[in-house]
């Protein structure tokens, strides 16, 4: 997490309310599944805005990408981007145990993002005593040049990404996706604010 | 006479949460371990009255604590301080010999009540 410059402290911080946050995501999702959700603890590296589209560009499998823009106080704002592998694709759907007439593949990986994405940031903006609001989930044509044009169009200009590896297993099944926080640099000095207040509360 | 008392999280943060939300009178006589498995040599070699767990952690985590104590035969009131608060997990959890489970970020006033619930304050 060097690019964030974070000091031990605050990387344990954060650390720890992501896996307060990413826990009841899972509670959400399990209930949403009727399941039981294993979840390791997931790992989080921030990356610069140049690194994650030669990373995304290079990644060959990549299915799907869900995007939903999301908006908290003081300029915490920011992008949920939720990537999918291809090899995943039918696992998701089993798990889903949709009938294949019943919703389409693409309305079932929005489904699921939206409730990984909105339950995380709910519970993670709550513990910094802040709030979300979000816009309408979008499923993103997995063409590459789409991405990297969506990525260009953000309405807001984003420094840094964090990237927080998920892996949930469900059963007999496991999947894994990747979480992509796209942050200005405003919302990044307003996040390391609030660490320094909850370890300054110690 | 305060109780032992161990905390076990890998989190330096949650450590000092639930330090934080203990009675007063008991932050004498607390320690601390970062993994299971530290958890489990403290645990055999001192005679810990009360051990608060977290779930996740690496290595040994906290179900293999909970076997662990369960194998050792050892008499501590365990109290489960865990971000996975799925139904299925509280009543592993439960079955497996802890007296609560506690949903992070823990809070003084619940950590009061179930202290209070079980006859250690």
């Amino acid at each position: 997490m060097s690019e964030f410059h974070l000091t031990e402290d605050q990387q344990d911080c954060l650390q720890e309310l992501i896996n307060v946050a990413m826990g009841q995501a899972s509670d959400q999702l399990a209930r949403y599944l009727d399941t039981f959700v294993y979840l390791k603890v997931p790992s989080i590296e921030s990356v610069d805005a140049k690194d994650l589209m030669n990373t995304l560009s290079q990644q060959k499998n990549t299915m799907a990408v869900v995007s939903q823009g999301f908006f908290g106080y003081e300029g915490i704002r920011g992008e949920a981007l939720l990537v999918y592998q291809e090899e995943d694709s039918g696992r998701i759907a089993d798990l889903l145990g949709y009938e294949p007439d019943e919703l389409s593949q693409d309305e079932q990986l929005i489904d699921i993002s939206s409730i990984l994405t909105t339950t995380f940031l709910n519970v993670f903006a709550r513990q910094i005593d802040n709030q979300m609001s979000y816009n309408a989930p979008k499923l993103l044509p997995s063409a590459k040049e789409n991405l990297s044009e969506h990525l260009q169009q953000m309405p807001f200009s984003w420094d840094l990404a964090l990237k927080v590896n998920i892996n949930y297993q469900v059963t007999d099944y496991s999947f894994n996706c990747n979480m992509i926080l796209l942050i200005p640099e405003t919302a990044i000095t307003n996040i390391k604010h609030v660490l320094d207040r909850i370890l300054a509360e110690f | 006479m305060s109780p032992s008392v161990l905390i076990c999280d890998d989190s330096n943060m949650a450590r000092k949460q639930v330090l934080r939300s203990l009675p007063e009178q008991w932050k004498t006589s607390v320690q601390t371990a970062t993994n299971g498995a530290e958890a489990l040599t403290i645990l055999r070699d001192n005679s810990i009255d009360v051990l608060f767990l977290d779930l996740t952690m690496p290595g040994i985590d906290g179900i293999g604590v909970l076997q662990g104590i369960q194998k050792l035969k050892l008499k501590c009131s365990v109290f489960v301080i865990s971000a996975d608060i799925q139904p299925e997990m509280q009543s592993k959890v439960k079955a497996l010999g802890a007296k609560e489970f506690l949903r992070k970020p823990v809070k003084p006033e619940v950590l009061t009540n179930h202290l209070q619930q079980h006859g250690l304050l």
